[in-house]
């Protein structure tokens, strides 16, 4: 009994081990996070779907009707007409939400714009719009 | 010799730990590889089946017509008959206008030939509800036997709690037709007083002498009342919208829109349209302007019907 106690040849592949099973644990948990970080990200970046329902050129500025028709809820980041950005009161639609993106600027009558609205992933929606008489 | 073979290559691979350390990280790595990969794969098969779906889609806006009259809400039950008697038919054959009549007589005994029935009529208030009714119509189709009665309708006043044609178009009432004859009433602005919340509308029919009693002259001879038809609708000012689904898949359209030079008007919806068939949808709160307009109809995968008007 004396003796194994005073024996330190046993402990250190105890440790080893130890430690090496604490460094695989941290390991897969950091790789199981990455893949579920990766994955969701795809997952929303894919699932982005969103239609202009209605444009509307009010003496205020002009409003967007937008649906959000993807699988994800939505944050709008960017609105830009003819390829210029604009500045607008900010919209996050959840799944099938919907309502208006109203954008400030000053449009003149029977003009054509090109207005392009982005989300904060990235998807966008652009057309080329008439402004009334 | 083979168990001293097998014991050494066992031992050898025992020790050599490199080895093992290896295998498992290939595993594991490819695991989640295996993972990410059929992830975004799964997922972008349900998206891209879902831009199919909308792709597929075909919904047109057919027609949109300014509505003003609801259909007929005919009787609920057997009217109730406080001067009379029934000679014929049941209240079925008055929820129709038809060749099926039912048949009442005045009430016995001479010289007081009085005649007075109630029948309940309930509305629609959930297709049609108070705040999109302009008025409501009483119909009656009906022949009398003999031509010396005026008839009067009539409807419970749920205000003052009597039966009253106070504020219809007409109170003079209907001089008997001896042939089958149309007898309608509205009740102006005043309808209001005469439905409950609950839409039901207590509607009498009664000659003049149930109506004024003795200060009336007393009809010389009993007269039967034949009825055809007795009903009440409402009358507003609606839209309807007719919707025809062209693609194989069936459409949910969530979203209306009625524009003019002033106004975008949008409106929630809840259209659901089988492949191949054509829906006319009634809003009541849509109010079609006087200029020309779009509809534009949205469904819940993002396409949208467009008709002009005017």
């Amino acid at each position: 009994m004396k003796r194994l106690l005073r024996s330190r040849k046993a402990i250190t592949p105890v440790l080893s081990n130890v430690l090496m099973m604490l460094i695989a644990v941290a390991g897969m948990s950091i790789a199981i996070t990455a893949t579920y970080v990766i994955t969701a990200n795809f997952h929303d970046i894919m699932g982005e779907r969103f239609i202009v329902e209605d444009v509307w050129f009010r003496t205020s500025g002009i409003s967007i009707y937008l649906r959000n028709t993807g699988k994800v809820p939505i944050r709008f980041s960017a609105v830009y007409i003819n390829y210029t950005s604009q500045s607008f009161t900010p919209l996050e639609l959840d799944v099938a939400g919907h309502g208006w993106l109203n954008v400030t600027h000053a449009w003149t009558a029977n003009s054509v714009y090109y207005i392009n609205i982005v989300t904060s992933r990235g998807a966008h929606v652009a057309n080329y719009y008439k402004a009334p008489p | 010799m083979l168990r001293t073979i097998i014991r050494l290559r066992l031992k050898r691979f025992r020790r050599d730990r490199r080895g093992v350390s290896n295998i498992i990280v290939v595993a594991l790595s490819l695991v989640i590889i295996t993972l990410i990969v059929s992830n975004v794969v799964l997922w972008g098969y349900q998206m891209n089946q879902l831009d199919w779906e909308r792709m597929r889609e075909d919904v047109k806006i057919t027609s949109v017509t300014r509505t003003t009259f609801a259909s007929w809400f005919a009787v609920q039950n057997e009217y109730q008959i406080n001067k009379g008697s029934r000679a014929g038919g049941t209240f079925m054959d008055t929820q129709a206008d038809d060749s099926l009549y039912e048949t009442f007589l005045e009430a016995q005994p001479a010289p007081a030939y009085a005649f007075e029935i109630n029948g309940t009529f309930v509305t629609d208030v959930s297709t049609y509800p108070f705040a999109y009714i302009s008025t409501i119509e009483i119909r009656l189709r009906y022949r009398v036997s003999s031509s010396e009665d005026t008839w009067f309708l009539l409807a419970y006043n749920w205000a003052s709690g009597t039966y009253s044609n106070s504020g219809f178009n007409n109170t003079d009432g209907d001089p008997s037709p001896t042939m089958w004859d149309y007898y309608s009433i509205n009740m102006t602005s005043q309808w209001r007083s005469y439905v409950r919340d609950d839409g039901t509308i207590y509607v009498k029919l009664c000659d003049e002498q149930a109506l004024k009693g003795s200060t009336e002259p007393v009809p010389r001879a009993r007269t039967s009342i034949d009825i055809d038809f007795l009903s009440v609708r409402v009358i507003g000012d609606w839209t309807t919208f007719t919707l025809r689904n062209d693609g194989p898949s069936t459409v949910h359209v969530v979203s209306l829109w009625v524009i003019d030079s002033e106004n975008h008007s949008h409106y929630s919806a809840d259209a659901v349209i089988n492949s191949g068939e054509t829906l006319p949808y009634l809003r009541v709160d849509v109010h079609l302007p006087c200029e020309p307009y779009a509809v534009k109809a949205v469904t819940e995968k993002g396409n949208v019907a467009v008709y002009s008007g005017a």
